[in-house]
């Protein structure tokens, strides 16, 4: 036992070391030596900025980065060439900080965030927004909705001017100029970039809330929010190292369980690494992630095969690298759950991730699988056009699982009992058999009975519905409950 | 008393080249004042057609419009002060004639939208060097440095304390004329493709028309 437990941790802790370097279990430090900081056009810079944008000067002055001598043109300069570059004062600048720009000096985080779910977030919606923004609304809503949270993809005018169909952005997976994806200043708000802010849970609301990913509503509704709203003076916020059971101990935020570092789990940018599931998909399955040599990263589906170290596999982008390491969904669960055990036991750990893995379990097999499949054969047989959306039960069933069924299973996640029924898996409920099966058969004619019979009613999970006379008082009509008042 | 008379070789046909050639001149410089003055109007700069593409965008910006009622012409920015500096000036810009007539014949015809805005770039980087040159003089016409207030908090300190050893060019650009960037960040590639892009072209048909002459 003690064996397994060590060669556990050890495993862990190659996981740790593999993807962030080694000795990482403090915040890195920069890498570029400070004799490259302070830009000798920098004091221009602020000169001026002091009287035009009093505000954003301000914000830089008070930060860690003025502190240090990191000035303007230090994170603004551009080299000619560069497609966003622009003359400004008698320098070359680009408005735009790509992660490549911050990660001059913060290289260890931008190798990190590098193929995250976060820097992929422009592919994730992908051929969505086709669908939904330019079909079920207009194009317009892109630029202030889809590309605020996910990124958009900025072009720069053959003017030197970015397109304001793409710019102003922060979303966190956008595509910069100079290729490379993401934008830091999504969680580190500009121009104080405080590491106090990008702590707080507020870091992670501006789209983790709303009906498909109420995790705002959800941490506060757990007691990992009651616990931080009530003792918010005692996190420890502005500490240089952040580690959890060792810096601070009162509550944890978002950050704290998928960044942050906890005991021997170093911290890391990588935002989904320690995530075990998909929960945002139609069906979830748990997940490898598969590591490449270049630096690059892509979780691949459980049911899907996964490469061999060294092998040549395809990336997100549709090009081919070799596989450094795959890491399984189990060793990406065991570095979440190192977070929980510096304040919960190993059984209330590994029995909490039980009721949350039963609750995703009983959406994918109850709902999400009869759903995909009945809508599969709609789609088959003709009854429904290709075209998304031009017919009623097709949002029924993209609400089924992105939105409340999304809900279910957060809530069970991250602990809230509201989310994880009442706004989620009682909504799933409701709208599985009230709203998704009437319109089915609404569409499927004559056939919808035999689609309906095959992936539902003929399950053993939807019996119930066999036995229409089994009273019960909930509405008010049968027998009494036994001693209900 | 000494009685005034001409030198000797002040002969009758000396004096009436004198006095003609004075006159002539006293002409020919009222002339050029005149003709200086009349093309400098708005009028006259855009008899070419071409330059209807400049009007347009000057147009629509503050030196056109504003709530002063001061509106400045394409010759106040343009054309230096004083007869022989604003007769050099109209000199020099004989040449956009030149090439005007030229195109019509043989091409590039800057009658063309697009013929126009695929030259814009090398025509504003000539302007902002004319004005570096002559310290943004003809800003200086209207604008008086200390005078400068502006409508927000900061906008004199900028003036007064953040100016010095530069020229009004050196920060307002793309006041007027349509937006073209630095000389030294400029692309031609990416100006062809939003040029192509704005007219509808295919991809390379802006190098072919910019490069076909």
């Amino acid at each position: 036992m003690g064996r397994r437990y060590r060669s556990r941790w050890l495993s862990l802790l190659m996981l740790g070391g593999l993807v962030l370097g080694p000795g990482l279990a403090l915040a890195a430090k920069v890498k570029l030596e400070p004799s490259n900081w302070g830009h000798p056009a920098g004091e221009a810079c602020a000169s001026c900025h002091a009287k035009s944008s009093a505000g954003l000067h301000q914000q830089w002055q008070e930060s860690a980065h003025a502190k240090a001598g990191v000035n303007c043109m230090d994170c603004h300069q551009a080299a000619r060439e560069d497609s966003d570059a622009i003359e400004h004062e008698g320098q070359v600048i680009a408005t735009i900080v790509s992660p490549k720009d911050c990660g001059r000096c913060h290289t260890v985080e931008v190798e990190e965030q590098q193929g995250s779910v976060h820097a992929e977030a422009v592919a994730v919606v992908g051929e969505r927004i086709k669908a939904l923004a330019d079909n079920l609304t207009g194009p317009a809503i892109q630029a202030a909705g889809c590309d605020q949270c996910h990124g958009s993809v900025v072009k720069v005018r053959g003017d030197g001017t970015l397109d304001p169909a793409t710019w102003p952005n922060s979303g966190i997976g956008r595509v910069n100029p100079d290729g490379s994806k993401g934008s830091c200043s999504a969680c580190h708000g500009r121009h104080a970039f405080s590491r106090a802010q990008a702590r707080e849970p507020e870091a992670c609301v501006r789209c983790h809330a709303g009906p498909d990913s109420p995790d705002k509503e959800v941490f506060e509704a757990s007691k990992h929010g009651m616990l931080y709203a009530a003792n918010r003076d005692k996190m420890n916020l502005s500490s240089e190292t952040w580690v959890a059971g060792k810096d601070y101990s009162a509550a944890p935020t978002c950050a704290t369980c998928h960044m942050g570092a906890a005991g021997k789990l170093p911290p890391s940018h990588d935002v989904g690494m320690r995530d075990a599931w998909r929960l945002n998909s139609p069906v979830s399955e748990k997940q490898y992630l598969v590591m490449f040599v270049d630096g690059d990263k892509r979780d691949l589906p459980e049911s899907q095969e996964p490469p061999k170290r060294g092998e040549q596999f395809l990336k997100n982008d549709g090009t081919e690298a070799e596989v450094k390491f795959v890491i399984p969904p189990d060793r990406r669960r065991q570095a979440m759950q190192a977070v929980c055990l510096e304040c919960h036991s190993k059984a209330v750990t590994e029995g909490f991730m039980k009721q949350f893995d039963n609750v995703v379990e009983l959406f994918n097999t109850k709902f999400a699988i009869p759903a995909r499949d009945i809508m599969a054969d709609l789609y088959a047989s003709g009854k429904l056009t290709p075209l998304p959306f031009d017919e009623p039960v097709e949002l029924t069933y993209w609400e089924l699982w992105h939105d409340e069924g999304a809900r279910a299973r957060h809530g069970a996640s991250m602990a809230s009992p509201n989310h994880a029924w009442w706004e989620g898996m009682y909504l799933v409920g409701r709208n599985f058999y009230s709203r998704f099966l009437p319109q089915v058969r609404e569409v499927g004619g004559p056939e919808a009975s035999a689609i309906i019979d095959r992936h539902v009613t003929d399950k053993e999970q939807h019996q119930w519905l066999k036995q229409p006379q089994q009273a019960n008082p909930i509405l008010g009509f049968g027998k009494p409950e036994a001693g209900g008042g | 008393m000494v009685k005034l008379r001409a030198p000797l070789f002040i002969t009758r046909h000396v004096l009436f080249a004198l006095v003609g050639g004075g006159a002539a001149g006293i002409l020919f410089m009222a002339f050029l004042i005149e003709f200086d003055h009349f093309s400098s109007s708005n009028a006259f700069c855009t008899t070419c057609h071409s330059m209807s593409f400049a009007e347009e965008s000057y147009k629509a910006s503050v030196h056109y419009n504003n709530a002063s009622g001061v509106r400045a012409s394409c010759g106040d920015c343009h054309v230096s002060e004083g007869v022989f500096a604003a007769t050099w000036d109209h000199a020099v810009g004989g040449k956009d004639l030149l090439k005007q007539i030229k195109g019509k014949l043989f091409g590039p015809d800057y009658d063309d939208p697009v013929v126009t805005a695929l030259h814009l770039p090398e025509a504003a980087f000539a302007a902002r060097k004319w004005f570096k040159a002559k310290d943004s003089a003809t800003c200086k016409r209207c604008h008086e440095l200390e005078a400068i207030e502006g409508k927000r908090a900061d906008t004199a300190a900028i003036h007064r304390e953040e100016t010095a050893g530069k020229s009004c060019i050196d920060c307002h650009i793309n006041l007027v004329h349509r937006k073209v960037p630095g000389e030294e960040t400029f692309k031609r590639d990416a100006w062809n493709r939003m040029v192509e892009e704005e007219f509808g072209l295919k991809e390379g048909e802006a190098a072919a028309r910019f490069g076909a002459h």
